[in-house]
């Protein structure tokens, strides 16, 4: 029923009549060519401790590949006239695809600008960064992918350099133990994945989105039992990514091991990476199966896992003693807010590009205030102060700015009004209610208000308590890690005036998919 | 052009607290010459407003919209003002006396080298402008804003001396007991939006323009069942709650004597001159309202009667001065409550400016003679200060007269006018109205009785103690605005003389009738008096129920004056309670008011010990229960969690396993 | 009944290996040895816990360097085997540039590991050490 419109008329947009059409992925060649560049550099010069020069040559990189995509985003290619789709239909751009490219690319931005600090007297610095660059171009490429092989192979092209940064930290066992583990765990996810691709090829014989949806629409009759089991399959595929029950054991000991700007990167933009695609390979292609005889009701599964994931997520974290690992676990009830999107969908409903939509400017939102919360980590870290709630007492009088931009993030997780937070999650919930799944947006309400118990917890640390000594170790400002964190907090807080805007680009390329 | 100032009226006393808090222990004086700047300017901007209001008319704007609904419940909350006639005039009453009272505050505070001015003057500056804010509120949220926060800067300020024993007790009584009432209020606000959509007090789409077609079955609102009347009568007595309490009416006056803990200046201006008048004022404000429920009317003039007569008797035997004002000052508020059911709009307002005046005039006197006794108020320690401060004297008599309702003194006028509306309406068939009437009236002579046994026994007579020998001397800012409102006491009876007018046929003296009806057309005196349910009655005709009303109730005061006299105007006065026996012991203990209510307070008890128990053991055991339960289960996921990267894939299978038999199973794929 | 089918081919897939199992314990006779129950580990002997047992890690350079090129000509060889038709078809420009773009950057790729180290073989200790000896000498 959804299939994605095949031709895009060339002539509707007016970028199209400037530019050929290739060129539609730029923010993927230039991410591409980033991560080869800084290769090639070090190839040249090896050995040379270039930490400035490769962050400079990747923040580049990314923030050309941003400024193409809002470029893109503004000028409306793929969005006016239909999306537009390369290689056989194996990609596509569209608005979706572009929206969430602008996510990745402007967190690898910041995870870059505040990288060149913590990285400053480590080797390898350019393995460091063109592995962050292969990532975040997985991650593109996970944004237009059409084909379910597109999509398998984007998302190992995500995965692989993950396992790397996380255990980059070779000297430090947790780092090392906690890539391993990542590493095991998405063998064992990848492998379901595609076993789930095997499975729904066998049932419609094609592995482009839209003929896999053509195939499904004449109904599953017969082999409902092996479809269902392939689509279920592919959705705990996408769990994995997106650090959901029960595939989120890898996150908390990733994020906790991993180096913190590594943890923002993949919890922020790796999970918006997983949920990009899961949306558009469920609203292109599994659409049908919804009132299907007999009803492959995956919207249900990603209920219950949204239920499931909304809750443990957050009543782990309510447990933590570290930051991080706290932080990890929010991450993952993050996670669950953001599976209502797929969850409060239904066969034609009116509603669904509103959900979608929600749930695409919740992630935007989460992307910044997620992103600088680790970041905020990562400076403590850099500082050598400690990692649990006692370690941050009193940090406000050495690091007032920061400790501002941390509350400011607190809150805006927790959903607080006065910050962007709070109207993502106040127009997913009420998307959710007016598709009919108030018990969903209950659930996220209910679960937002136990947020706020341990996100307060850092700010109370962080402000109200005395300094217990620690902190005399502060003696250096990181420059760029004090840049990303107030540049994320400030866009955090803009993107509360900015929110409308940002709402109805995602509101108008969600709907785009169910048109 | 005035109007574009008045939101500064507000503005500036709040920036004085500001100033005060923040800056006051830099500043010379604790931050009162800001105070005094800021309140100068409100009455320069008032008297503006008034001036403008005058000769332009009324004015509304809304200023702010803070909520505004959608869908079914259209309701918009805003912030606006209001300025006609009556808000015009209480903001000229209640600038002035703040500015007054600030002037005194140098010789009452600072001379005496208080300290913590710095909080006081911020007290006095948030008090101000939030009773500003009150009196051009322009909807009943708006009012009930303001309306707690002049509670919550009363509870500061009551409470100034906070180390010493009875302030901070006397405050939370304030507080408490306000605040009992102001529950009512709420509730009243939010029935009043649920039944009209809107709090508005002016506008074709007022509240009490709504509920005036509502009971004349013009418009349909939601009364939940009820007859328009009936429901109208229940909200307007769920607002009536927040009045009693915060105007010291009867059964919720018991706070006020006991707020006489707070400096001299404070009672002169918030207990007796401007908050205890907003419950009065929000009636007036919302008179249109009230004039549909005949019973309401019946009750407030009820209140007032018995208010007025049942704290002038517990003002008889009072020791402390400040004890007898604060009698008074309740016996006062009733005859304005009596006024208002009545059916007397103007006569109540009349007496609330007189009052403001004569009243906050009492106080500062007695604040002066505090300063010259070294804060002792016991009036037995006192006497023959007559020649020793002759301005206080002669000021403070001037009150006196106008208290007691001395022609041709300010209270005469303003108290006369609301006992004859209670007459004529009473003999216009409304017989209740004549037992108000009668208690109002029997109030009289012993308004006057205590008036001057405080007189005499502060001022006549011999000194009693060395303290009264050789009293501390007032400075300039003492007598300044004892001169004011002195003056003012005597003479602001003139601007509604209508016996005079009534009696002499002379039109058009009756300034204030003619003032309060240049409003908004709903909000006009002759409006209230067409839509108020009485009708009038006279005794022989109009100017001889006149004679008849006015002496009558100028004899009775003027017997309870020479009564004073007689047992007090002596060189040496003794207590003659003695001869009031049993009651002596009643009236001291103010009718046993208070342990009537610790006695309550005691008896209910038991229900809140069962509250307690329902609270604490239900209420805190489930939030108490859902926290624990939340960490509990949260420390169990986290044991999930185990480490063992076996487990996690073991898990991870299993979830998956379950989810697939799960689902297939339920959704028939295998069939 | 298709699932059937699929149950018992999943009921043979474990019985056979069991029966095989079973059927040999049963045949052969019994001879313990220690190097018999010895882990097999590609010829390398196997001492101490397996914690504390190391690989070089250049075996694991070779291997990733090996799989590279593995990868490489799975692509290259069928590309090979329809060059000359491709290039009829689509030209050589379609035909021929998308593999260099290929090749290209796995000689990026290659290169790179090449100039940090990864095809060089680490001295081993012993050696360097006698080599410093003879040097002293």
């Amino acid at each position: 029923m959804s299939a994605v419109s095949i031709v895009n008329a060339a002539a509707a947009a007016p970028l199209q009549v400037v530019l050929p059409e290739w060129t539609a992925i730029a923010p993927v060649l230039i991410l591409a060519l980033t991560g080869l560049l800084l290769l090639t550099i070090d190839a040249i010069w090896p050995g040379r401790n270039g930490n400035t020069t490769f962050a400079f040559v990747s923040a580049l990189g990314s923030l050309a590949a941003l400024t193409v995509t809002v470029w893109y985003l503004v000028a409306g290619t793929g969005q006016v006239g239909g999306s537009i789709t390369l290689f056989s239909e194996a990609i596509v751009v569209d608005g979706m695809a572009l929206f969430f490219t602008a996510i990745f690319t402007s967190v690898a931005a910041l995870v870059v600008v505040a990288s060149h600090d913590y990285l400053a007297g480590h080797e390898n610095a350019a393995s460091y960064y063109s592995l962050l660059m292969f990532a975040t171009l997985g991650m593109a490429l996970m944004a237009v992918s059409n084909s379910l092989a597109t999509v398998f192979v984007s998302l190992e092209m995500a995965s692989l350099p993950s396992y790397a940064l996380v255990g980059f930290l070779k000297k430090n066992r947790g780092s090392v133990e906690s890539s391993l583990k990542y590493f095991l765990i998405g063998a064992l996810s990848s492998a379901v994945f595609a076993f789930g691709i095997s499975l729904v090829y066998a049932v419609t014989g094609s592995l482009l989105l839209s003929e896999v949806a053509a195939g499904f629409d004449d109904g599953v009759a017969g082999f409902a039992g092996v479809a269902g089991i392939g689509v279920l399959m592919i959705a705990g595929g996408f769990a994995y990514k997106t650090a959901s029950v029960p595939f989120h054991f890898w996150a908390p000991e990733a994020y906790e091991g991993a180096p913190a700007p590594i943890s923002a990167f993949l919890s922020s933009a790796s999970k918006a990476a997983g949920f990009v695609v899961a949306f558009r390979v469920f609203s292109t292609s599994f659409m049908p199966l919804l009132d299907a005889t007999p009803a492959i009701d995956w919207a249900l599964a990603f209920a219950v896992l949204a239920v499931v994931t909304m809750v443990l997520g957050n009543f782990a974290a309510a447990t933590q003693e570290n930051v991080k690992r706290m932080l990890a676990y929010s991450s993952i009830g993050h996670a669950g807010y953001a599976l209502i999107g797929l969850a409060a969908l239904t066969a034609g409903g009116p509603h669904n590009g509103d959900v979608m939509g929600a749930a695409m400017a919740h992630l935007l939102i989460y992307g910044f205030m997620n992103t600088g919360a680790f970041l905020f980590i990562a400076m403590v870290e850099y500082w050598g102060v400690g990692r649990t709630f006692e370690d941050y007492a009193g940090l406000s009088t050495k690091a007032p700015f920061a400790s501002l931009a941390m509350a400011v993030f607190m809150f805006s997780l927790a959903g607080l009004p006065v910050f962007g937070g709070f109207f993502s999650k106040y127009a997913l919930f009420a998307s959710a209610v007016s598709a009919g799944f108030w018990w969903l947006a209950a659930v996220g309400a209910i679960t937002s208000a136990l947020s706020l118990y341990y996100y307060s917890r850092v700010v109370k640390a962080l402000w109200i308590e005395q300094p217990n000594g620690n902190l005399d170790a502060i003696d250096s400002k990181p420059t760029g890690l004090y840049a990303a964190v107030i540049f994320a907090a400030v866009a955090t807080v803009l993107l509360l005036p900015g929110f409308p805007i940002a709402l109805e680009t995602a509101e108008a390329a969600a709907s785009a998919l169910f048109a | 052009m005035a109007f574009e100032y008045v939101p500064a009226i507000v503005l500036l006393p709040f920036l004085s607290f500001v100033i005060a808090l923040f800056a006051g222990k830099y500043l010379p004086k604790g931050g009162a010459l800001a105070g005094i700047a800021a309140t100068a300017g409100s009455l320069l901007l008032s008297i503006w407003a008034f001036l403008t209001v005058r000769s332009q008319g009324a004015y509304q704007e809304t200023i702010y919209t803070w909520a505004s609904g959608f869908g079914e419940q259209p309701w918009e909350l805003t912030f606006g003002v209001l300025i006609d006639p009556l808000s015009a005039m209480m903001l000229v009453i209640v600038t002035l006396i703040a500015t007054l009272v600030h002037v005194f505050s140098l010789g009452y505070m600072n001379d005496e080298g208080e300290t913590g001015l710095p909080r006081y003057y911020a007290g006095l500056g948030l008090f101000t402008a939030s009773m500003l804010g009150f009196v051009v509120a322009d909807n009943l949220l708006m009012a009930f804003m303001f309306f707690e926060l002049v509670g919550l800067c009363s509870y500061l300020l009551i409470g100034f001396w906070f180390r010493e024993d009875g302030p901070p007790s006397a405050a939370k009584k304030a507080f408490l007991v306000t605040r009992f009432g102001d529950y009512f209020f709420l509730i009243g606000v939010v029935a009043v939006f649920s039944t009209f959509g809107t709090a508005a007090f002016v506008g074709a789409e007022s509240f009490p323009v709504l509920a005036e077609e509502a009971v004349a079955g013009d418009v349909t609102v939601n009364t939940f069942g009820f007859d328009p009347t009936t429901w109208f009568t229940i909200v307007g007595l769920l607002v009536l709650g927040g009045v009693v309490g915060k105007s010291a009416q009867f059964p919720l006056h018991t706070w006020l004597p006991d707020a006489m803990e707070g400096p001299t200046p404070v009672s002169a201006l918030i207990h007796a001159a401007t908050m205890v008048a907003a419950g009065v004022y929000l009636v007036a404000r919302m008179y249109g309202f009230y004039a549909v429920s005949p019973t309401a009317l019946a009750i407030i003039a009820f209140i007032g009667g018995f208010t007025a007569l049942f704290a002038a008797t517990m003002g008889v035997v009072k020791r402390e001065i400040k004890q007898v004002l604060a009698y008074s000052t309740i016996s006062q508020y009733g005859y304005m409550m009596l006024a208002l059911g009545a059916g007397g709009y103007v006569a109540a307002t009349f007496h609330l400016m007189t009052h403001a005046f004569f009243k906050a005039l009492l106080f500062l006197g007695a604040g002066s003679v505090i300063i010259a006794m070294h804060h002792n108020e016991n009036m037995w320690d006192m006497g023959g200060l007559k020649d020793k401060m002759p301005v206080t004297y002669w000021t403070f008599l001037a009150g006196s007269l106008a208290l007691a309702g001395i022609f041709p003194f300010s209270g005469f006028w303003s108290k006369d006018e609301v006992l004859y509306e209670a007459l004529i309406h009473g003999l216009g068939g409304s017989p209740l109205l004549l037992g108000a009437y009668a208690m109002g009236l029997l109030a009289v002579p012993v308004t006057a009785f205590y008036t001057f046994r405080m007189v005499y026994l502060t001022f006549h007579g011999e000194p009693r103690t060395d303290t009264a020998r050789n009293p501390e001397p007032v400075r300039w800012n003492v007598k300044f605005p004892l001169s004011v409102l002195g003056v003012l006491a005597v003479v602001a009876g003139l601007v509604n003389m209508v016996p005079v007018q009534k009696v002499l046929g002379l039109e058009g003296i009756d300034y204030l009738h003619q003032w309060l009806d240049q409003s908004f057309d709903p909000l006009t005196a002759h409006h209230y008096a067409e839509v108020s349910p009485y009708s009038s009655g006279y005794i022989g005709g109009e100017a001889t129920t006149v004679l008849v009303g006015a002496a009558v109730s100028l004899g009775l005061a003027l017997a309870g004056l020479l009564l004073a006299t007689y047992l007090y105007n002596v060189a040496e006065p003794t207590e003659h309670t003695a001869k009031l026996g049993a009651i002596k012991d009643v009236l001291y203990n103010n009718y046993y008011q208070d342990e009537f209510q610790v006695w309550i307070a005691n008896r209910t008890q038991s229900v809140a010990s069962v509250a307690d128990t329902f609270d604490q053991g239900v209420i805190d055991g489930v939030v108490n229960g859902v926290s624990s339960v939340s960490l509990f289960s949260g420390s169990r996921v986290r044991r999930i969690q185990t480490g063992v990267v076996t487990n996690y894939a073991a898990l991870l299978t299993l979830g998956l396993t379950a989810l697939l038999l799960a689902f297939g199973l339920l959704g028939g794929w295998f069939l | 009944m298709s699932w059937i089918a699929i149950g018992a081919l999943a009921l043979i897939g474990v019985g056979i290996p069991i029966a095989m199992m079973v059927v040999s314990a049963l045949l052969r006779p019994s001879v313990p040895e220690q190097g018999k129950s010895a882990t097999y580990e590609s010829g390398e002997i196997p001492t101490g816990t397996a914690r504390s047992f190391k690989f070089n890690i250049q075996y694991y350079m070779v291997a990733l360097l090996f799989v590279v090129f593995d990868i490489e000509t799975v692509l290259v060889f069928p590309w090979a085997v329809i060059y000359n038709d491709a290039v009829s078809t689509v030209g050589l420009t379609r035909a021929l540039g998308p593999m260099l773009l290929f090749i290209g950057i796995l000689v990026i790729g290659l290169v790179w590991a090449w100039r940090n180290g990864a095809v060089e073989w680490i001295k081993s200790p012993r050696a360097t050490r006698r080599k410093t000896q003879k040097q002293d000498a």
